[in-house]
């Protein structure tokens, strides 16, 4: 065997062994295009099917999509014809706004100005009312002036009915007098029985004590300061009321105490309570006399 | 005969041959591996599937 047969035998070989193992190497290696092409099949027709469902329920959308566009397509027509004919009552319903907001500042202007005068017409009402007070007093003690000066006319009347009747008698016993004295200055005459004055004789006149004219003052518990046991009344000097005057305060049946008023106004009158029997409270009655 | 005598015949080295052997079964055993590896994945050694 020659050199160069061993030399091939050997590069041979080793061709043959470096080819077997990059074919061996690659088979192993290489991928199963039948199940591949198996699945890449199935795969297929799977998506095959799912696109003849898929078409279908496109068509079935398609289909409805159509319907309800139609549906919609009407129901758009009236929308807007209910928007044109709401646009229109908004342009109406906005010129009424306007009318109802011009009468509303007209009558606010009106009203603000009734205000005013009611303002005005309140005070010269408070004005009014404290004159009334004022005048109420005044006519309190104007009428008490008057019985003072009705009963000091009373005395001097009855002081000169006193003296008109010692008059009469003194004049009476004059012309008795001056009889007897024609009778005595009258020879052959008797004497002439004595004669009596007709008007007969009155004592000295006699100052008539002043008229209890204290009439029952009759009002309610308007106020009660508990920590200072004092009391107001609903009654004042307008009604007679005087610095001093005692109240009985009574609920109902029961006696409650006694209250000395130490402040008159025309309409109430503040005073201290005393001989409380029981706590006193608004709406008790205050009488003078029980 | 050669002019130089007698060729003198000798046998041939059997190391050749063991590797000529082994260079055979090596390529008889990829042929093996790739016919079953065909057969069992494609069922068929020479038609395409």
């Amino acid at each position: 065997m020659s050199n160069l047969t061993k030399v091939f035998i050997v590069l041979l070989t080793i061709t043959s062994i470096f080819l077997c193992a990059i074919v061996v190497t690659y088979v192993a290696n290489a991928d199963n295009y039948k199940t591949r092409y198996s699945r890449i099949i199935s795969e297929r027709d799977a998506l095959e099917q799912s696109k003849e469902s898929l078409t279908s329920q496109l068509n079935e959308k398609n289909q409805q999509k159509d319907d309800l566009e139609k549906s919609l397509t009407g129901r758009i027509a009236s929308e807007k014809a209910k928007a044109d004919e709401l646009r229109g009552k908004l342009g109406e319903l906005e010129r009424q706004n306007a009318d109802l907001v011009q009468r509303t500042n007209d009558f606010a202007a009106v009203t603000k100005a009734f205000s005013e005068t009611a303002d005005k017409q309140t005070q010269t009402l408070n004005a009014a009312l404290e004159e009334v007070k004022q005048l109420k007093a005044e006519q309190i003690k104007m009428g008490r002036e008057l019985e003072e000066k009705s009963q000091a006319l009373m005395e001097k009347t009855a002081i000169i009915e006193t003296l008109e009747t010692d008059k009469r008698r003194l004049t009476e016993e004059k012309a008795d007098i001056q009889t007897r004295l024609d009778r005595l200055l009258g020879a052959g005459r008797g004497v002439a029985a004595a004669g009596l004055p007709v008007t007969p004789e009155r004592g000295p006149a006699i100052a008539i004590p002043p008229v209890d004219r204290q009439v029952p003052l009759k009002g309610l518990v308007s106020e009660v300061d508990v920590r200072n046991a004092m009391a107001t009344v609903s009654i004042g000097s307008a009604d007679g009321v005087m610095k001093g005057t005692k109240f009985h305060i009574t609920r109902g049946d029961e006696y409650i105490c006694e209250l000395s008023i130490t402040d008159v106004d025309t309409d109430r009158a503040v005073g201290v309570l005393d001989l409380i029997q029981q706590q006193p409270r608004a709406g008790d009655n205050a009488v003078t006399e029980l | 005969m050669s002019p130089n005598g007698p060729v003198k015949k000798t046998a041939a080295s059997n190391i050749y041959t063991v590797i000529l052997a082994i260079a055979f079964g090596l390529l008889l055993a990829t042929v093996i591996f790739v016919a079953c590896k065909c057969y069992f994945q494609y069922g068929t050694l020479f038609k395409i599937p």
